[in-house]
């Protein structure tokens, strides 16, 4: 129990991973499916940003007053190139849907994969 | 039975999550692997070495650059991608596209009204990312929602009417282009492509010219993105 409270941060990500893994494997919407997959990104960038701080560091800009800590800033630099790849691919996953609506007038997964084994 | 199924999977995963995540170092322990390494080296090296106040920036821009010129790369793809995907796609019907709701009149004038305080912003945000929390994505996000905000408030033509043809496809290609510009006086004048000089005002210039080149292109590539998606 003591680890588990000592480690709160992990497990709150652990919980909104397994939420937006949850909505990717139950929903057929093919919108709702990625937005379970936007939820996953976003547990793993806050974890990423977790392990890169530090008890009662600073920022790490080093122009204002020098404390004796620093959050790390590699992963902050990490996480914003992940962040600017989760846009990449989710806009590409949003112009795919909308093609597909516009060829089969559903974005249901179950009705599609229906129609293409009849 | 799906969701029955999706629930025992997602609680297998979350049990090996939890064993995973329990056993790393406690969070803000300043002695875990995030803390040391060349993290730590980056700090140590400050702005000195990193070329940027901001450290987070100096990462980006200057220890990392080639990741980061990966990623504005990612991003332009991105755009070609959307374009080629929705080019085939027949046009919305003309009397669907009239039955969007308009917004309204107030909402309308209140986008006009803060639209040049989001600019102001954002190239503040862009301009001080070296030194303050910002940095050129940041910024170009701000100038992207504003476009969107006035594509949506006032009607998208108003918009893709600002930039034609040549320019726009320019604009948008803005982020790699300035990082191969940047990179290639790199090498220029250090000897290795992404190379920044020494200390100094030159150096200042590059990483502004940086974060203004992928603020601008970046906000031009969602623009594009959201103009492409909402033609449908």
């Amino acid at each position: 129990m003591e680890t588990v409270l000592a480690h709160l941060d992990y497990v709150a990500v652990a919980v909104v991973f397994c939420t937006g893994l949850y909505i990717l494997l139950a929903r057929q919407n093919l919108l709702k499916k990625l937005i379970g997959l936007n939820i996953m990104e976003t547990a793993v960038f806050a974890f990423i940003v977790t392990t890169g701080m530090v008890d009662d560091g600073d920022p790490p800009l080093l122009a204002g007053d020098l404390g004796p800590a620093f959050a790390s800033p590699l992963p902050h630099a990490l996480v914003l190139t992940g962040i600017v790849v989760a846009v990449s691919m989710t806009s590409l996953a949003l112009a795919l849907i909308v093609r597909i609506h516009c060829e089969h007038g559903t974005i249901e997964l179950d009705e599609l994969l229906d129609r293409d084994g009849s | 039975m799906r969701r029955l199924a999706a629930a025992l999977a997602v609680g297998l995963v979350a049990l090996a999550l939890l064993a995973g995540l329990l056993s790393l170092p406690e969070p803000g322990a300043p002695d875990s692997p995030a803390q040391r390494h060349v993290s730590a080296a980056y700090v140590e090296g400050g702005a000195e070495a990193g070329g940027a106040a901001n450290l987070v920036t100096a990462v980006l821009l200057n220890y990392r650059g080639l990741d980061t010129f990966g990623e504005v790369l990612v991003i332009f793809s991105a755009l070609l991608a959307v374009l080629v995907v929705l080019a085939g796609a027949p046009e919305s019907e003309p009397d669907q596209a009239a039955t969007r709701l308009a917004p309204s009149p107030v909402v309308a004038f209140i986008v006009r009204l803060t639209a040049p305080f989001m600019a102001a912003f954002a190239a503040f945000v862009m301009i001080s990312g070296a030194e303050l929390p910002g940095g050129g994505f940041q910024g170009g996000v701000v100038l992207g929602a504003m476009a969107i905000l006035l594509a949506v408030a006032m009607g998208r033509e108003r918009v893709t009417d600002a930039l034609q043809g040549g320019a726009r496809f320019w604009v948008r290609a803005a982020a790699p282009l300035t990082f191969v510009l940047v990179a290639t006086i790199g090498f220029a004048t250090t000897g290795w492509w992404f190379g920044l000089p020494g200390p100094g005002p030159w150096r200042d210039a590059l990483v502004l010219a940086l974060d203004i080149g992928i603020g601008i292109g970046g906000a031009a590539v969602l623009a594009g993105i959201f103009l492409a998606l909402s033609r449908r």
